[in-house]
């Protein structure tokens, strides 16, 4: 457990200087935060050697003050008063080593998100202050401390067999990570299975899934365990633990038999596992590509599950495939002819609170599913290419063809004369029965905007319903990993921008849409993002964990093993019998790759015989007592209560 | 142009060479940073009066209105200038030491 | 920085910007030794140049800097900047790149930043980082956050008075710097050249460029962020706060007649999030968006662009006929109403045009890889690998490959360091396992 890059261990008996360094965030934390005033404040704070304030702490520029005044000697000790760490701590620690200092000798005081975002005027300033001055408080008492290293296997198990899945496991294969593939359903191309042609470009669906899933089945590396599904899981990053159980009921119906290829609508059936029964997988990473849900809109919204008329389009897709034997005259489905069909966009997607009923569970679907409105023309165009005497409407709020290649599709939709018709999202088209003689089993009524809100009725023999992606069911993982899900119930990532496809929990990364709705190529993006981030991980053999873990003080400890009553991950402490001064005792002992950090063992110990490195009972008093202290905020002739008040 | 050449570390000759290479461009700076010059003097004169919005920089100085304020903004960058209180649809600038001075006093 | 001439590394990334950046470091992340060009004088793109970002309203610098900082500092990056690719060349050794290290007339490895140059030099030229809004010296850091923070004299606007020179505490200034050609070798390559938009000139249903306060959606960026020209937004004509302020979208974008006849991707959600911005910093202003679809597709962009509409925003369903100048300083958008009033117009204070994306990079005569009709790189496997090109070997990422938003930019860079690794990979026949085939098989 070293890090051999550090220059120089600084001495733990020195005294602490202690640099603060206050972000202006470009006015984020300015507009409200009197930065100068604070720094000022700082300047008189006991142990603070430098006070400093920057636009930007985390540019170059900013970075480089920390460094310089480390390097001059002027502070051993720094806190920067800036946004969420959550963002930027690691960024200032690795500032902090660069400059030849321990980055544990570092303190974050939140002033956006805890000051500047919730509090104005002197209230902020001085709530500002005195986060700082306790960051200080805790600054002093720091002591170096080593990154934990624990050893990686190189091993990945991918959750999921759709393209992100299998973009993610052969992108990992082929750097030499072995990648155990894990699919609930016996087949491998999950919701491009239930494709056709792919817009804008037009590949073949099948022969999409195909190229992936046989590469998947011949790599020497990778393990497919299909029809089954992660029971159990375990462990940290590098060394994970999940238990893999066949699902009951996952087989493919007679007749479907390996090696029987692609089947359209479910994917490449895959031979089923070798092993049979339960297993377990050790593993560095885990991906997860649990792909998405179509939604299922309610019985009666547009006439759905009502009129035998009334389908959804991926149903449509599924129904006319390739529209072999449909060409020259009007499209046929089931024996019936359309000659006029309206496609409904936005059907369980971008649904507003007080316009859109609520589903069974209080879930509104607020999200654009931003593949359907390019899938659907590219159906529009398809039938009205090979069936010219079927006309097509196409009613929207907006059309959202964002993608390279997709904007012509539409203009050729103009072209193919769609009727596009638009309606507002208080403003539904109704669906009803024709009227008896119209000659169409169904009308569409719409205000359609593109006419000066003229109400239109569209006798038409098909609506087809553009329905939405929705998270695909995982609540099962979801409680399992501990993974965080956001408002629109998509698996959440730490940060769209700095970590678009990790999650807070290490070694877990996200592919594909399970994260949000995607198309095709922005899935297999995300997935090699995902893959990429997982070599990079597993590159050095092992990863450096925070050091802040619980450690025992034998001399102290009774072993009366409430610590290990309380610990929250069984394992993490445990009563050991050792040898002091040459007598067998029995004392608590800590195994830190598997302690959370979560202080529970402190709190229980009856001899103050256990605390967490980095976060010690001494620190939170020395922040304690500067956060009560009223001497930073004494020219401000504010009384205590304006913090927090 | 009187500067210690050293300083650049080259030579009398090179210098005198980039000089008639650079002929145009240098005519045309020189242009400008004396077009600079007046239109800095002109608000830097104004301010030293008193705080002013750019209508009525422009009414001291002539200046078009687009003028003043790039010359104001471009002051402001340099901190010799600084925005001052709100009035009306406008803001006022004032001269950044004299404005140091007031808050001082 | 590696001042050698010719240097070999495993990767080169053509292009600075965010996806440059995020490429490389996840190249390097592996330990791939690689080197970045940029063109521009500091790395950042477009992205460090921007106030806030959508959908999380995060501060762009807070997202960029550290990115590039981390470039900057990491021991398998190398940085160019100040660099125009001359030809990039695939044969079967690898990618080989030519380019002309332009001068900046300031010995890099001398000057510290210290910006007293700047400071002395009297010529001020209007400051293309700020929208032109404000003016800058001929010597200058580019932009406060601007890596490396190394001064850079332009001697187009250069008198040669020698005050640089005299100021300067470490005698950086070099006059007489010639530009230098520089080869760097590599077995991969990723193309991550950006984008610039579309210029107003030439159109004249826009006044092109003509009409005082008609700006770009860059221009605004500036106006709104923190070391803006104004530091707040003001009207360019004659500095007073807007009251109105309106959005033209699809500025030459989705109509081949005005520009592009491609959608610009990443403009309508702009559009939204400056209005938001606006309506933060002028609560009292009224602020109009002329659309024809608005098109916020990604994760949270509706949830976003809906809470616009909350706030008071006005989305006004119309394709602009035009612009005129209108009086004082106004400006008249003329346009057909959707609602059954047919043409009508309506004055703002100031006008911002959503102007369409164009690539960054024409690689004609400088690198053999193909286009497609819009003139971004083409992806030979849009659906499976949309990072592989038609050269092998070379891989492309963000909006080289058509306008994307910044986190599918960044994205799509993870994907293509993704690829280019493997292709290392299987070159060196280190990682055990199946050899990348992709562009033969997929």
């Amino acid at each position: 457990m070293s890090e051999p890059q550090r220059a120089k261990a600084p001495d733990a008996g020195e005294q602490a200087k202690v640099g603060v360094y206050i972000c202006y965030c470009g006015g984020n934390i300015s507009d409200h935060v009197d930065v100068e005033k604070v720094r000022e404040r700082m300047e008189t704070v006991p142990g603070v050697a430098v006070a400093r304030t920057n636009m930007f702490m985390c540019s170059d520029p900013g970075q480089e003050l920390i460094m310089e005044d480390l390097r001059q000697g002027r502070i051993n000790r720094v806190v920067v008063a800036s946004c969420a760490p959550s963002l930027h701590e690691s960024t200032f620690r690795s500032a902090i080593a660069r400059a030849g200092g321990n980055p544990y000798q570092y303190e974050h005081a939140n002033i956006r998100e805890q000051v500047s975002w919730v509090h104005h005027g002197q209230a902020a300033t001085d709530k500002a202050s005195r986060l700082i001055a306790a960051a200080t408080g805790k600054a002093r008492t720091l002591t170096p401390l080593e990154p934990l290293r624990v050893t990686a296997r190189r091993h990945a198990v991918v959750i999921g067999g759709g393209i992100a899945g299998m973009r993610a496991a052969l992108d990992l294969a082929d750097m030499g990570v072995r990648v155990a593939l894990v699919e609930k359903t016996p087949y491998l191309g999950g919701g491009v299975s239930r494709l056709v042609r792919l817009a804008p470009t037009g590949e073949d669906a099948a022969h999409l899934v195909t190229t992936l899933a046989r590469r998947i089945l011949e790599h020497p590396g990778i393990t497919v365990h299909a029809g089954s599904a992660v029971t159990t899981f375990g462990g940290y990053v590098g060394n994970f633990t999940l238990g893999v159980s066949p699902v009951p009921g996952a087989c493919a119906p007679a007749g479907e038999t390996w090696p029987g290829g692609y089947v359209p609508g479910k994917g490449v059936l895959v031979p089923p596992s070798p092993d049979g029964g339960a297993i377990t997988l050790e593993t560095g990473v885990v991906v997860l590509a649990t792909g998405f849900a179509s939604y299922i809109p309610r019985p009666g919204e547009y006439g759905f599950g009502e009129n035998a008329e009334v389908v959804t389009l991926p149903d449509l897709i599924q129904k006319i495939g390739g529209l072999e034997g449909q060409r020259g005259g009007t499209l046929v489905i089931d024996g019936r002819p359309i000659r006029s069909m309206a496609l409904i966009h936005c059907v369980g997607s971008r649904q507003i609170p007080g316009i859109h009923e609520e589903d069974a569970n209080g879930h509104l679907n607020e999200h654009c599913s931003r593949v359907c409105c390019t899938s659907a023309i590219n159906t529009a165009n398809a039938i009205r290419e090979a069936c010219p005497q079927t006309s097509v409407y196409e009613l929207y709020r907006d059309i959202r063809t964002y993608g390279r290649g997709q904007e012509e599709l539409y203009a050729k939709a103009s072209g193919n004369r769609v009727v596009f018709m638009r309606f507002g999202a208080d403003q539904a088209p109704v669906v009803q029965r024709g009227a008896p003689g119209s000659g169409h089993p169904l009308k569409v009524t719409v205000t359609d905007q593109l006419t000066f809100g003229e109400e239109l009725e569209v006798p038409v023999d098909l609506v087809v319903l553009a329905t939405g992606m929705e998270p695909g069911p995982v609540a099962d993982l979801v409680e399992m990993l501990k993974l965080p899900v956001g408002a629109d119930r998509f698996l959440l990532e730490t940060h769209p921008k700095l970590r678009p496809v990790e999650l807070p929990i290490a070694g877990i990364f996200l592919a594909g849409t399970c994260q949000a709705p995607m198309d095709a190529g922005e899935t297999c993006n995300a997935a090699s993002a995902a893959a990429v981030k997982a070599v990079s991980l597993l590159s050095k053999g092992y990863v450096e964990l925070d050091p802040f873990v619980a450690e025992v003080d034998v001399r102290r400890c009774t072993g009366t093993g409430a610590c290990v009553q309380a610990c929250l991950n069984p394992g993490a402490i445990a009563l050991e019998t050792m040898d002091i001064d040459g007598r067998p005792v029995t004392r608590a002992r800590v195994t830190p790759a598997l302690c959370l950090g979560c202080g529970a063992c402190v709190a229980v110990c009856p001899e103050n015989a256990i605390d967490i490195n980095g976060w010690t009972l001494a620190q939170y008093e020395a922040m304690v007592d500067m956060i009560v202290s009223d001497a930073v905020c004494q020219d401000s002739g504010a009384v205590p209560e304006t913090v927090g008040a | 142009m009187s500067q210690d050449i050293s300083a650049a570390l080259v030579s009398k000759e090179t210098l005198k060479a980039l000089r008639a290479e650079r002929r145009d461009w240098i005519a045309g700076a020189s242009a400008l940073a004396r077009e600079n010059k007046k239109a800095r003097k002109a608000v830097m004169d104004r301010l030293a009066v008193a705080s002013a919005t750019v209508p009525e920089i422009t009414e001291a100085t002539g200046l078009p209105p687009d003028t003043a304020l790039w010359m104001v903004a471009s002051l402001k960058k340099f901190g010799e200038v600084v925005e001052s209180e709100k009035d009306g649809s406008f803001y006022r600038y004032a001269l950044a030491a004299e404005a140091a001075q007031a808050q001082e006093a | 920085m590696d001042s050698s001439k010719n240097a070999v590394f495993d990767a080169v990334v053509i292009g600075g910007g965010i996806a440059g950046l995020q490429s490389a470091l996840d190249l390097a992340g592996q330990g791939y030794k690689t080197a970045v060009v940029e063109k521009d004088a500091s790395i950042g793109g477009k992205m460090i140049r921007l106030s806030k970002v959508f959908p999380t309203l995060d501060c762009a610098s807070c997202i960029t800097t550290p990115k590039m900082a981390a470039a900057a500092h990491h021991e398998n990056i190398t940085l160019y900047t100040w660099c125009d690719v001359q030809r990039v060349e695939k044969d079967a050794t690898g990618v080989s790149v030519s380019m002309i290290q332009r001068p900046r007339y300031v010995d890099i490895d001398k000057c510290i930043g210290c910006r007293k140059c700047e400071y002395n030099c009297p010529v001020l030229v209007p400051d293309t980082e700020q929208g032109g809004f404000s003016g800058r010296k001929a010597i200058r850091i580019p932009f406060s956050n601007a890596i490396p923070q190394k001064a850079l004299l332009d001697v187009e606007n250069c008198m040669l008075c020698g005050k640089c020179a005299d100021v300067c505490p470490t005698k950086a200034i070099r006059y007489d710097q010639k530009p230098e050609p520089r080869r760097i070798a590599a077995k991969t390559a990723i193309l991550a050249t950006g984008y610039e938009l579309s210029s107003v000139t030439g159109k004249p249903q826009y006044g092109n460029g003509d009409i005082p306060n008609v700006i770009d959606s860059l221009q605004m960026e500036r106006l709104l962020a923190p070391h803006g020209p104004y530091g707040r937004v003001l009207r360019p004509s004659d500095g007073m706060i807007p009251d109105s302020i309106a959005y033209v979208q699809c500025a030459g974008s989705r109509d081949a007649s005005m520009g592009v006849s491609y959608c610009s991707r990443f403009c309508c959600m702009y559009a939204v999030k400056q209005a938001m911005l606006l309506s933060g910093s002028l609560p009292l202003a009224d602020i109009t968006i002329y659309y024809m679809d608005i098109r916020a597709f990604g994760k949270n962009y509706e949830q976003f662009y809906q809470n616009a509409k909350a706030m008071g925003i006005e989305f006004v369903k119309a394709k602009v006929a035009s612009l005129d100048a209108g009086q004082g300083g106004a400006v008249t958008v003329r346009y057909e109403d959707q609602t059954g009033e047919g043409a009508t117009s309506r004055d703002h204070d100031l006008v911002v045009l959503s102007m369409g994306v164009l690539p960054g990079f024409a690689p004609g005569g400088v690198c053999p890889v193909g286009l497609g009709p819009d003139g971004f790189i083409q992806s030979v496997l849009p659906k499976l690998s949309p990072s592989v090109t038609d050269l092998e070997g070379v891989f492309v990422a963000g909006v080289a490959a058509g306008p994307k938003d910044i986190v599918d930019t960044i994205t799509e860079a993870g994907a293509a360091a993704m690829q280019a690794a493997k292709y290392l990979t299987a070159l060196s026949g280190k990682a055990p396992g199946a050899a990348n085939k992709e562009s033969s098989h997929e």
